[in-house]
């Protein structure tokens, strides 16, 4: 391939009908913030919910019957297997469909797609984990996957934002990472209140701040593409290299397999190509429009 | 050469022998607009008007709507039937050299990596019998794209005009099959050379050329040239149609519809020329108009042939005949600056 190295693109075997979702379940609903939530949920098929593979950063495609599909990542960590999670903040159609199931209600997914992130690149290594918002999701998954295997990783940075304390994901994952003497959590909102103990200020000067070591480090970045667009440099300057920085891109998926078209960058399909892609690789698009 | 021909006046003997196993599609005026249709049995008419139809045949296996499969709901919760599949098989009987090709072209995509059951499922139900042109439009221009009007790219079967004759050509197993008629008879040396001239004329009616050496780098290096993109976009007004219209644009988007209490994930063509072909519920990466006809055309001279190897054009001229602004690509081609 001549742009972009995607030689690490998963074929997507799929058996039969790729487009014909799976039935699940949604067991629990944790309300993260006002607009987000996290659904805990099984495949009504026994076989499936034991053979089900995935790999962190890989999405799925959700569908309210009726409503439509929309894409998410999966939250949750391959290392626990008791059940799937996905976190959906409301904004827009499907996500206001989903939020309004209730428990026990059945909603169709289709995956895992997508590359997911490279274990086998991370392990061995000091990580640097750099989220805002909902960004968090898919980063979330990976650091379970990686406490799950402490000793196969160095040094745990993560360095999470919001714009408030209210609208921090995963605070009981936050809860539990901030006792863990091998972990530096430090979070950070916009604005914070009377209850806040964290700092003040947006992720990337956070992280200038921080200043974490680019030395045997990889730093992964989640969020809004403002903050991953500021985060680069930040990075930059504190001697990553572009290699040294991954993040998970969004666009508009729909297919989730390469084939509808919407979700290219130049020749670049995110849905097939990525969503994980390292700045290394990113720098070589031929679109800018990321 | 086992080449056979036909009188023309037999023509309609092909079809009638093809329809005992064949859903025979022919072109036909018949909806207001030209298009494939389903083949009415009684003579063959569109030889005399037929140039090319509006709307590609494309659309006989990514139709602009589909079913995708039904849900409804009962009370052990959803259940999913997918359509029944289609028992007969299909022929498509004038299909033109671009738009055979364009499915080959549509084949890359649709195979690579994930086979798509819907698109690939009716390509391998349907044989394509193509009749070259001797009418091309001042619009065309295949012959710039490694196509001609007599091309044989993808077509089982194919028709030459050589005068009072057609020369049919088997390409592909599958268009040995459909030799069986006794209307043919042997084509002699000088069918042949009748079928050589006749190309030859055909080719020098197409007058429109486009210059596509260089194409992909040219475009690489003035994909951030801003003003040019600007200028090309300017009169655009994103109907959709040349996408809509194209034989090698596929985009679709995935839809439910809903019925009472049975529902219908529908699969529809989409196009890149939409804004909301690309919105994010927080952010679209091509709102301007310019960013989306830049993508349209890098996508088929550009990021095509770095995917499969092949132009995502053909030169059929669609988009060129039917645009309400007279946008046209070879104009934009011609002008892409150098980037030097
Ligand atoms: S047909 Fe013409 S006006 Fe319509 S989207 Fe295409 S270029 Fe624009
Ligand atoms: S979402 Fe359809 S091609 Fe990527």
């Amino acid at each position: 391939m001549t742009v972009t190295d995607i030689s690490r693109r998963k074929k997507f075997f799929a058996q039969g009908n790729a487009y014909v979702p799976h039935i699940v379940v949604i067991e629990k609903i944790i309300e993260e913030t006002p607009d987000t939530r996290t659904f805990h949920f099984s495949f009504k098929d026994e076989k499936l919910r034991k053979d089900f593979i995935f790999e962190s950063g890989q999405f799925a495609e959700y569908s309210v019957f009726g409503v439509g599909e929309a894409p998410f990542t999966i939250s949750s960590s391959p290392t626990r297997r008791s059940h799937l999670e996905c976190t959906i903040k409301r904004v827009g159609r499907v996500t206001n469909a989903l939020h309004r199931l209730g428990v026990g209600a059945e909603i169709g997914f289709r995956g895992p797609y997508g590359n997911g992130f490279p274990l086998d690149y991370l392990q061995g290594k000091n990580l640097v984990f750099i989220a805002g918002g909902i960004g968090m999701a898919p980063l979330r998954s990976l650091i379970w996957s990686v406490i799950d295997n402490r000793d196969s990783y160095q040094k745990i940075d993560i360095i999470y934002g919001a714009r408030s304390p209210a609208d921090l994901c995963f605070r009981y994952d936050l809860d539990l990472w901030g006792r863990d003497k091998t972990i530096n959590l430090v979070t950070t909102v916009d604005k914070g209140d009377e209850g806040w103990s964290g700092r003040e200020g947006f992720v990337p000067q956070v992280v200038e701040q921080v200043a974490p070591s680019a030395s045997d480090a990889v730093a992964i970045v989640g969020g809004p593409p403002v903050m991953i667009r500021l985060t680069f440099p930040v990075l930059k300057n504190l001697g990553f290299a572009p290699e040294q920085m991954l993040t998970t891109l969004e666009k508009r998926i729909k297919c989730g397999i390469g084939k509808c078209g919407r979700c290219n960058i130049g020749n670049i399909y995110v849905c097939r190509d990525g969503p994980v892609f390292s700045y290394a690789q990113i720098k070589q698009f031929i679109s800018s429009e990321y | 050469m086992a080449d056979k021909k036909i009188n023309k006046r037999d023509i309609a003997k092909l079809p009638n022998e093809w329809c005992r196993e064949f859903s025979v599609l022919v072109p036909s005026r018949e909806s207001g607009t030209v298009a494939m249709t389903r083949w009415d049995g009684k003579d063959i008419g569109f030889l005399d008007w037929y140039r090319n139809t509006v709307v590609p045949p494309r659309d006989s296996f990514l139709p602009l709507i589909e079913e995708m499969f039904s849900f409804y709901k009962d009370k052990d919760g959803y259940n999913i039937e997918l359509p029944p599949p289609k028992e007969q098989k299909q022929l498509i009987f004038g299909i033109r050299p671009c738009d055979a090709r364009a499915l080959a072209i549509l084949d890359m995509t649709f195979n690579d990596g994930y086979q798509d059951p819907y698109y690939l499922g009716r390509r391998q139900n349907t044989v394509l019998v193509g009749i070259g042109c001797t009418k091309a439009y001042d619009s065309c221009f295949c012959t710039s794209l490694g196509n001609s009007p007599t091309d044989t790219t993808g077509v089982d079967l194919m028709l030459t005009d050589i005068g009072e004759d057609f020369l049919v050509e088997a390409i592909t197993d599958a268009g040995k099959e459909l030799l069986t008629t006794s209307s043919l008879s042997k084509a002699t040396e000088a069918d042949q050379a009748r079928a050589k001239v006749s190309e030859e004329t055909a080719r020098q009616k197409v007058t429109r050329n486009i210059d596509i050496r260089d194409i992909a780098q040219k475009l690489r290096a003035s994909f951030e040239d801003q003003d040019f993109w600007q200028k090309v976009a300017a009169k655009c007004i994103s109907c959709g149609i040349c996408t809509l219209l194209c034989p090698t644009c596929y985009c679709f988007d995935i839809n439910d519809e809903m019925s009472k209490a049975q529902g219908v994930r529908c699969r529809s063509l989409d196009s890149c020329s939409f804004p909301i072909y690309t919105r994010m519920p927080m952010e679209n990466p091509r709102t301007e108009k310019w960013r989306r006809v830049r993508n349209k055309v890098c996508h088929k001279y550009e990021f095509y042939p770095m995917l499969f190897d092949a132009i995502a054009c053909t030169g059929c001229g669609r988009c060129i005949r039917l645009c309400p602004v007279n946008w046209d690509i070879i104009q934009i081609i011609e002008s892409v600056p150098t980037g030097a």
